[in-house]
């Protein structure tokens, strides 16, 4: 459980990152949105027995309106992407807090 | 991932836009000048962005040849001079006024360069919120601990 969390911490932090690059780069010409699909990729990681570092495929984000000097980033979305991988990510901070709370209860219940 | 690799990468952007509107208010400033140190009036300087990490060194090669070098922050290519040329003012008065009465103003319009501020503002505010968001992300995580 706590190791499909670690995974799931890790494809949010990336995520974040992304957002982070494509908000950086808003404003560098030629540059495009780069994204991944959090369910694939979680997918992917989940069904993959290999452990150790795991890198999601990062890709060209489709259908975004490119201004003239070819750059696609669009605020709206990186705005929302920035919020929903903060969400996520809370939400697997909480889960594995959860998950070590139960682990300390299972240790301490021999009654001490 | 590390998370305070992605602040570097906003980090990277809050400088890149700062310089953006620095050099915006340069050309604001410098409206009017007809004298620079290289001679003539001032030119307008622009800013250029570039993806960080492209230059060709071995590590960065390596990187991307390993396909991990896919997410970056921005930096500045340089900054240019605008190649229009200068305004012609008739002004005979002017100390630097040529033969026929014209003086060179360099030919900066207000409206472009308080857009190219306000958008450079937008951007310094978004990247902003970004770091806002990751040491949230941060400080959460160091929950875990508690």
């Amino acid at each position: 459980m706590s190791d499909a969390l670690v995974r799931y911490l890790d494809l949010a932090s990336t995520q974040m990152k992304l957002t982070a690059s494509n908000i950086a780069n808003a404003d560098t010409p030629g540059y495009r949105t780069q994204g991944f699909s959090f369910e694939e990729q979680m997918r992917q990681a989940m069904s993959g027995s290999a452990s150790g570092a795991f890198s999601p495929e990062v890709q060209d984000v489709d259908g975004l309106v490119a201004r003239t000097d070819g750059n696609n980033v669009s605020l709206e979305r990186e705005g929302l992407e920035m919020a929903k991988s903060q969400l996520t990510f809370r939400t697997g901070v909480d889960l594995l807090r959860h998950e070590y709370s139960r682990m300390t209860d299972a240790i301490k219940s021999d009654g001490k | 991932m590390n998370l305070f690799g992605v602040m570097d990468i906003s980090a990277s952007a809050l400088q890149a836009e700062r310089v953006r509107a620095e050099v915006t208010a340069s050309n604001m400033a410098n409206a009017e000048t007809t004298r620079t140190a290289e001679g003539g009036p001032y030119r307008r300087q622009q800013v250029v962005f570039q993806t960080q990490g492209q230059e060709t060194n071995f590590g960065s090669s390596l990187m991307a040849h390993l396909g991990s070098n896919t997410i970056g922050g921005v930096e500045i290519a340089g900054v240019q001079d605008d190649a229009k040329a200068p305004v012609m003012r008739f002004d005979p008065g002017h100390p630097d006024a040529n033969a026929n009465g014209y003086v060179a103003y360099p030919d900066i319009d207000p409206l472009t360069e308080m857009v190219d501020l306000m958008s450079a503002q937008r951007s310094y505010g978004m990247n902003a919120s970004a770091v806002q968001a990751e040491k949230n992300m941060i400080t959460s995580s160091l929950d875990i601990l508690k």
